[in-house]
């Protein structure tokens, strides 16, 4: 990924969240061109915001009512979504993964995950950051795929500690290990539910990839969710 | 009968009061019966038209009399909704009585319930106001009356005979009504004073325990944060050394995670672990506090461990902390994550409750895990 040109563009009501977001994806490396839309959604349909590799979406656009429904869209046209929400609430973050984007982040998570995020979701690879790791490791919807010990064991440390350094250390496994097992996570949570594009390319890396195989999506290969 | 507890406590002083004089009575109406009337009644035998009618009339007061017994012995008064009947039971009888009681007899020595009747109505009216018995003792001497006027030629004779057998029988009831009513004042004030004798007492035992409720929960804090305060106030310790600040910080966190345990809230541990952060927090600590899943309440030994390395750690914490609670149906486990240094913390009491501690450098990762249904309830 290192080298890549990425293009994301922001769609955030908060004109400070904006410049921030701005700040760091100019200290990134290599930089991240960022496209502000100004709050407008229009923006992100036309003009330079069409062609952004990332789209890094408010859900709370509007107060109190999370814009599923733009995501869906977005997600539908194959944009590579990252949600950066004030909201933190389990069952909105369930549903937004089911939905297809590609990471999830809580404002309280910053330049540390959100620049990781987008530079893995213009690769087209999910971005679990710890709050996501907690909503993923605590879902006890009986439709949820099966994590192995391990993986709940890494999702779980990950979620504690928010650094991968320490969880390796203290499971004594690599770094990669520990992204190997959370990708792990993510592609059997994008073999669940609701078909989307980002969803199924992801699944189908993995595969392609040998970091899953088709046993371990196994008995959880075709359930519904809601 | 009247669920008002004051109430009840008037009723069982009057009923101790009273026993001795019921008993009296009691005894007075009984040898009235069984050594004056039954006598008569048999004397007479050949003369009622029928017989059998003064047998129950005879039967029926018997039968009010054992209940008084049985209630005497039990220590009871008659039950409001007893009374009535019961008096009925009495003026049916004396009705049955009069209405077979030969031409010419009354008052006369065969009339033997003119006399007895008011002594069993008394037994069963004791407990109500004066009014009520000079109401029964006008209708059973009115019934007396009209079978005089009815059945007896009214003559000099028979009315004096009358009259003065009216004296005894409506006089001596009547001075035992009266002492009754006497005692009804005197059960009501003696009543009042045992009523707040027993408030007193309940306040105050509720008042002890609740000093030894608070003595418990500040027992722990006597180990630990009299010590600490002994020593800042003789000099030994000094407030500008970081380890005694750091056990000053640690001590603030244990008692704001007592005075949270009181709280009634949806989720206790979460709520007691915001305290135990507060702490942190108002040291200039960047703490964040994250919280996934659902789980049952930890019993209050088992929230103690679970929030105790957390909150030393928290005081301890340089200048940032992570804090997150994952929980699921058996499972909870604590984790923070703070720049506080390698500590030596206390281990876990309760079975079921297990602590790990993870030392990077600077960075001390503790987790605190309960297995649900390990632990005692």
């Amino acid at each position: 990924m290192a080298g890549r040109h990425i293009t994301a563009v922001i769609v955030d009501d908060h004109a400070a969240i904006a410049a921030g977001v701005r700040y760091w994806c100019e200290r990134a490396d290599p930089p991240i061109e960022l496209i502000d839309a100004r709050a407008r959604m229009a923006n992100v349909w036309t003009g330079p915001g069409a062609a952004a590799d990332v789209v890094i979406f408010d859900l709370e656009l509007v107060p109190k009512n999370p814009a599923f429904g733009e995501l869906r869209l977005l997600v539908d046209e194959g944009r590579r979504v990252v949600v950066y929400s004030q909201h933190a609430d389990s069952g909105t973050v369930l549903r937004c993964v089911n939905l297809g984007a590609l990471a999830y982040l809580t404002k309280t998570e910053g330049p540390e995950h959100l620049v990781p995020a987008i530079q893995a979701a213009a690769d087209g690879r999910p971005y679990t950051a710890p709050s996501l790791g907690g909503v993923l490791i605590a879902d006890d919807d009986p439709s949820r795929p099966r994590l192995s010990h391990r993986e709940a064991e890494v999702l779980r440390a990950w979620f504690a500690s928010s650094s991968k350094e320490l969880v390796a250390a203290r499971l004594n496994i690599s770094v990669k290990t520990v992204d190997t097992h959370i990708e792990r996570v993510r592609v059997k949570y994008a073999n669940v539910g609701r078909a989307a594009r980002t969803k199924s390319e992801l699944v189908t890396r993995a595969l392609h990839d040998g970091l899953i195989t088709l046993a371990d999506l196994g008995d959880d290969a075709d359930p519904a969710r809601p | 009968m009247s669920d008002d507890p004051r109430t009840a406590v008037e009723r069982s002083t009057r009923a101790q009061l009273m026993s001795r004089l019921r008993v009296g009575i009691l005894a007075a109406a009984s040898g009235g019966l069984l050594l004056l009337c039954l006598p008569n009644m048999l004397r007479d035998w050949a003369v009622y038209e029928p017989a059998w009618a003064q047998v129950v009339s005879f039967a029926a007061l018997a039968g009010v009399l054992c209940v008084e017994g049985v209630l005497v012995v039990r220590g009871r008064l008659w039950p409001a909704s007893w009374q009535w009947p019961a008096v009925g039971v009495v003026v049916l009888a004396s009705v049955l009585s009069y209405s077979t009681l030969p031409y010419g007899h009354a008052a006369s020595a065969g009339d033997w319930i003119f006399g007895e009747a008011t002594w069993v109505g008394l037994v069963v009216l004791l407990s109500r106001p004066l009014p009520v018995h000079l109401g029964f003792l006008g209708l059973h001497w009115s019934i007396a009356l009209v079978n005089m006027l009815l059945a007896t030629d009214v003559g000099r004779v028979a009315v004096l005979r009358f009259a003065t057998g009216s004296v005894g029988v409506i006089g001596y009831p009547l001075c035992m009504a009266v002492t009754a009513a006497a005692f009804r004042g005197i059960a009501r004030s003696a009543a009042a004073a045992k009523w707040e004798t027993e408030r007193v007492a309940v306040a105050e035992a509720a008042a002890a325990q609740s000093h030894l409720r608070r003595r418990q929960r500040f027992a722990d804090l006597d180990l630990s944060t009299m010590p600490l305060l002994e020593g800042l106030a003789s000099g030994r310790l000094d407030p500008a050394d970081p380890r005694v600040r750091r056990d000053c910080a640690v001590e603030a966190a244990r008692m704001r995670r007592l005075f949270a345990e009181v709280d009634v809230v949806p989720n206790r541990l979460l709520h007691e672990l915001r305290h135990c952060a507060e702490v942190a927090d108002r040291k200039g600590v960047l703490v964040e506090l994250d919280a996934r899943g659902r789980w049952p309440e930890p019993p209050l030994p088992v929230r103690r461990d679970l929030t105790e390395a957390p909150l030393t750690v928290l005081a301890t914490a340089a200048s940032w902390a992570r804090v997150t609670v994952v929980g699921g149906p058996d499972l909870v486990s604590v984790n923070v994550l703070a720049d506080c240094g390698p500590l030596d913390l206390p281990r876990p009491a309760t079975p079921g409750v297990r602590l790990e501690t993870f030392s990077a450098g600077e960075r001390l990762w503790v987790e605190v895990r309960w297995q649900a249904g390990t632990s005692p309830r």
